[in-house]
């Protein structure tokens, strides 16, 4: 379980998080949603360890996370897709995959879990010995994925999946998300733009405007809430498509 | 005929001389964006602890080579906890690269000055039994120091090879030279990477520090010299293109020794660094860059 309580980020002295609290329980599938720039990446880059806390606190299992530095906190068990995929270009892809799991323990069974992503995705063992730099953006999602797995977490993190992706890969991709939630009892927290698709794969949301938390609860309840239908999934009070 | 053939042998074995020269820098550039301009002061470093270790001890030059690579080594563990890392601070990678030429032109005046009290600011070379000596093959004439440096070259650009793509730690290198932070996530402690290559850095340019004062000679203030050819070697094979330093080192010593052929040994130089000019204006992305 992750517990993160009264939170402050900022940007040298921009601050981009306001007394943020949330709680991603294990097992599920937790979701922030949010516009372009309301803090969604800054909170996921926070928990991974990429950028520092001034108040407040983060603990994962009971340890605290904030001050530890990104390498240490993988090996926790916390493993962040970032934006944009970020796999290394010019490295094959079966390289990127042991890069992922460069964590010790993670090392040693690296064989038996690279087997368990090419069953995931079958493209990439067929593309094992290509260079990542080639591969189409979503066959780069699924090795970013299949990355950030190898690591074997406990809790998942991803920032922007569907992000220039067809809305069919997307939902496959979806698919295998909540697959490994269901199989491997492992803890997803997302962020994405489209709310719908979040909200409709996820369990429990949280609702960020302006670097604060202003709005919380279980995934189907806010989709149903008229305030985010308003200002998010573009549906006017009649229900008419603005 | 045989001039010519003589002409490439000459230009082999030197310009093999210039890749090693070149290597520690392009590591250091490649990987974390430090533009070392004590590079070649450093080489001149490592030649002077080979002169020592020959002169007290009696230690063979090329037998030197492996303590003078843990002594540079740990020299480049302390180069870059004090002169480097601070320099991780700073906002972006191009105030890393502006930054890190100053801090380390400012070095070579200290380098120099402890290497001039040291060792005195005479010009020093190591002479062994077999230094001058050549080896004849098929009407061309090899120098057995020359040779040596080949070998020398040859077996550190294989094994450097060898550690980046078969090696797990190589593979961290490589994953923090393409993308640092989405190596951090991977688990990859990015800072001890950082620290070991600076080591590997430095004890190459004490490697290239052996072959040089045994071929050569040295003296405390020219490293610069060597910074140059370093420099122009690294560009030729392509920023960040580690494998490709020792075939550009070569192509840069073919240039030199055809252009003593063609014009004579005061234009060298200039003719060879003409030539680099010229492909800079072509292909700036260096002779080796893969196309993006």
């Amino acid at each position: 379980m992750i517990e993160i309580s009264h939170i402050d980020v900022y940007y040298g002295d921009l601050q981009a998080l306001w007394d943020v609290s949330l709680v991603i329980r294990d097992g599920e599938i937790a979701t922030l949603i949010g516009s372009n720039g309301a803090g969604k990446s800054t909170l996921m880059r926070t928990i991974s360890g990429l950028l520092k806390i001034r108040a407040g606190a983060i603990a994962f299992d009971s340890i605290r996370l904030d001050g530890l530095p990104a390498h240490r906190i993988v090996e926790l068990g916390i493993s962040m897709i970032p934006e944009g995929r970020r796999i290394f270009p010019q490295m094959s892809v079966l390289e990127n995959l042991e890069m992922g799991a460069s964590v010790r323990t993670a090392r040693k069974v690296r064989r038996n879990t690279i087997s368990g992503i090419y069953d995931l995705f079958p493209i990439l063992k067929e593309r094992a010995r290509q260079t990542a730099g080639t591969l189409s953006g979503g066959e780069q999602q699924m090795l970013a994925i299949g990355r950030a797995l190898m690591s074997q977490p406990k809790m998942l993190l991803i920032d922007e999946m569907s992000l220039g992706l067809s809305p069919i890969l997307v939902q496959e991709l979806c698919r295998v998300i909540q697959r490994i939630n269901n199989l491997k009892k492992l803890t997803v927290f997302l962020v994405e733009q489209d709310v719908p698709l979040a909200l409709s794969i996820a369990h429990r949301g949280y609702v960020i405007e302006n670097g604060r938390i202003v709005d919380q609860g279980d995934a189907k309840m806010l989709l149903g809430n008229a305030r985010i239908k308003e200002a998010y999934l573009g549906i006017g009070q009649q229900g008419k498509i603005n | 005929m045989e001039i010519v053939l003589q002409t490439i042998a000459n230009g082999i074995l030197v310009g093999a001389l210039y890749g090693l020269v070149a290597l520690g820098l392009g590591l250091l550039m490649g990987v974390m964006k430090f533009l070392n301009i004590a590079h070649g002061t450093f080489i001149i470093l490592g030649g002077y602890l080979s002169f020592w270790l020959f002169n007290l001890w009696g230690i063979d030059p090329f037998l030197s080579i492996p303590l003078v690579i843990m002594a540079m080594f740990l020299i480049g563990l302390v180069f870059y906890r004090l002169t480097l890392s601070p320099l991780l601070k700073l906002p972006n990678i191009g105030m890393r690269i502006d930054t890190s030429m100053l801090v380390t032109f400012g070095l070579i005046w200290v380098l120099d000055n402890v290497m001039t009290m040291l060792w005195t600011p005479d010009t020093r070379t190591i002479m062994t039994s077999y230094t001058g000596e050549t080896f004849k093959f098929s009407g061309m004439r090899f120098s057995i120091t020359g040779l040596g440096g080949l070998g020398v070259a040859v077996f550190v650009a294989i094994a450097l090879y060898f550690i980046l793509s078969r090696t797990y730690f190589g593979k961290h290198i490589r994953a923090a030279t393409q993308d640092a932070e989405a190596a951090s996530l991977c688990g990859i402690n990015v800072h001890r990477i950082y620290l070991l290559s600076s080591g590997i850095a430095i004890a190459l340019a004490g490697v290239a520090g052996v072959i040089v004062i045994s071929t050569y000679s040295i003296s405390a203030s020219g490293g610069i010299s060597w910074l140059l050819i370093a420099f122009v070697v690294m560009i030729l094979a392509g920023e960040g293109n580690i494998n490709a330093i020792i075939p550009a080192g070569v192509i840069f010593g073919l240039l030199e020794a055809g252009s003593v052929l063609v014009v004579g040994v005061p234009y060298r130089q200039a003719i060879a660094l003409l030539v680099f000019v010229v492909v800079l204006m072509f292909r700036p992305q260096g002779l080796f860059a893969k196309r993006e």
